[in-house]
């Protein structure tokens, strides 16, 4: 027995290895990432230059300055050897002249914060619902929050927001105001919408269902195991086993998840009007600020790509048997 | 089948009927406007009211189908069409092969769903088949990695020699033994996850405007904006406000219920 435990434990090369084939593929999906991206803004039908030239002559100069008559291949690569130094360029039309570098760390850390946010509820609240509704065949608050989860993150995010505006409305007029007859839509940011935003991330869009229903069948799955049966018969405690057989699945499931609340905080930055990222790329995307878009989309393929690294090292961490194998 | 996914049922059938019935209705967006009958409440010429510019809002809820359905059909055959014979064959051969595909497919999926959609859409414009192949394309990693999964779990089972032992064609064992009869539910389930994917994706981009379905065209999602850009809260039309929303709820809610239940009906 010792000696077959002590024949898994890996070599420092192998260790070497293991830590190193999913940088490797970290490094390998952002840089096609990059071609993806490029690709199709070069087969792009317009750019930037034909949005701000009026005439020919200035349309041929841009395109000339700002590297766009080039071939893929050659903006591939000046993009990518530019991008090794912390410089993805500068914007052309949402702030013209402004680095894409400059933009994209003034308004990251909003943004961020909105994904971790609804990461961590999400978590958190599906995965202590999971664990108390596994054992329950029909459970109630399984079919609650599948309801209330199923509609879209821009539906909750509209309604909390009528709802805020009902809310500010009402107490206007309680005050003894006369009703105004046309009333405004509360746009500055606060801490009560970006709370609302964070909660809307997390449930819309059958987020919370998605991560609940994954969470118990994985749960389900480890209670009804040999290790679990074995704990049981020694009378020892069942939920250090449930918990530490769950963390690598965990870890899965935030790193997927990551991408996806990246997508959907762009909806919520739009409808509560919280500027953030996703505004500013909604916002080049619709200027066709290509730049701006390409480096917006590099960063989020980053963050993605990224979970996953720290999600595979984190199971390799966590469960020996993915350690062994090499 | 369970009774969540005989309603699921329901709903997708009469989503496709409400769909056909677009189709064949007779409804000009632009000659139904008539302020004189804006904001009507409900009645029987006007089942669900009227909007601020006096539009019948069940023919615009009619109408709005066509926004997603056909779209929505072309995103499930663009996604089945990269990713099942993608899949399958990355399951089927193994090795350095199977990496290379699967590596593909995972640049794809690097990109969140909704950006690649919103920078397809920026890029080739906000047309429905646009929107449906962006939507079908950003789907296909994740089909194309379940299909993965059950090709390459069945690729050394019992039944799987017994068959290349009569010597059958590789295509046959693929597609009917393993795909069809072992994993037509799996598909099904993410093609009408696609599918109600597509709606959100759809009323989502339409709901906050720039890209997507454009007044006076009707889409659930637009129909739910316009009072949100107009009379703010002492504006709000309830009917015209509530239908769409509630169509969505309902639809996306029929999807999901349905797709659970043929995740029931694979894990047997």
């Amino acid at each position: 027995m010792a000696d077959a435990v002590n024949q898994r434990r890996p070599s420092s090369w192998g260790v070497l290895l293991l830590v190193g084939r999913p940088l490797l593929s970290f490094f390998a999906t952002l840089a096609g990432a990059v071609f993806l991206v490029s690709a199709l803004l070069y087969f792009a039908p317009g750019n930037a230059a034909d949005i701000l030239a009026q005439d020919e002559t200035l349309r041929v100069a841009l395109m000339e300055e700002w590297g766009l008559n080039q071939s893929l291949f050659e903006q591939y690569r000046a993009f990518l050897a530019n991008a090794v130094q912390g410089d993805f360029g500068v914007s052309l039309t949402y702030r013209q002249g402004t680095p894409v570098s400059e933009i994209i760390a003034a308004k990251a850390p909003a943004t961020l914060g909105l994904v971790l946010g609804a990461l961590l509820l999400s978590i958190v609240v599906g995965t202590s619902m999971a664990y108390w509704s596994a054992s329950r065949a029909n459970s109630i608050s399984r079919r609650v929050i599948q309801w209330a989860s199923v509609p879209p993150v821009f539906l909750l995010a509209y309604l909390s927001m009528v709802g805020l505006d009902a809310w500010a409305y009402n107490s206007t007029v309680a005050l003894g105001e006369p009703p105004p007859s046309w009333f405004p839509l509360l746009m500055e940011a606060s801490s009560l919408k970006t709370a609302l935003a964070i909660t809307a991330l997390a449930l819309g869009s059958s987020a919370l269902t998605e991560i609940h229903g994954s969470v118990e069948e994985e749960i389900q799955r480890i209670r009804s195991s040999g290790y679990v049966d074995a704990a049981k018969a020694r009378g020892a405690k069942l939920w250090p086993h449930t918990l530490s057989n769950l963390l690598p699945s965990i870890t899965t499931l935030v790193s997927s998840r990551a991408a996806f609340f990246l997508g959907g905080v762009i909806v919520v930055e739009k409808v509560f009007g919280l500027h953030g990222l996703g505004d500013v790329l909604w916002e080049a995307c619709r200027k066709r600020d290509f730049p701006l878009v390409l480096g917006i989309t590099l960063f989020t393929a980053t963050i993605v790509c990224g979970a996953r690294l720290v999600g595979d090292w984190t199971r390799m961490a966590l469960d020996p048997r993915l350690r062994g194998s090499s | 089948m369970t009774l969540g996914g005989r309603l699921g049922m329901v709903v997708l059938m009469l989503l496709l009927g409400t769909w056909s019935m677009s189709l064949l209705m007779n409804y000009d967006v632009v000659l139904d406007v008539d302020p004189s009958r804006a904001n009507l409440g409900l009645s029987v010429d006007h089942w669900l009211g009227t909007d601020d510019s006096g539009r019948d809002v069940l023919k615009r809820l009619i109408k709005g189908t066509e926004a997603f359905v056909g779209p929505g059909l072309l995103a499930c055959f663009v996604a089945a069409l990269i990713a099942i014979p993608g899949g399958a064959w990355a399951g089927w051969v193994g090795g350095w092969k199977a990496e290379a595909i699967r590596f593909v497919f995972t640049v794809l999926a690097s990109l969140p769903r909704f950006v690649l959609v919103l920078l397809i859409c920026s890029i080739y414009g906000t047309d429905g088949s646009t929107l449906g192949i962006a939507a079908g394309a950003a789907y296909a990693p994740a089909l194309s990695e379940a299909v993965y999964n059950r090709v390459s779990s069945f690729r050394a089972a019992g039944f799987v020699m017994a068959a290349k032992a009569h010597g059958l064609r590789t295509s046959r064992i693929l597609g009917w033994h393993i795909l069809w009869v072992n994993g037509r539910a799996l598909i099904a389930k993410n093609l009408l996850q696609l599918f109600s994917y597509f709606l959100l994706i759809e009323t989502t981009l339409s709901f906050l405007g720039d890209f997507g379905v454009q007044e006076p065209l009707p889409s659930w999602g637009n129909m739910i904006s316009r009072d949100a850009l107009q009379g703010g809260v002492t504006g709000l039309n309830l009917w015209a406000t509530l239908a769409p929303i509630l169509a969505i709820w309902i639809a996306i809610l029929g999807c999901t219920l349905l797709a659970q239940s043929l995740k029931e009906a694979d894990n047997g």
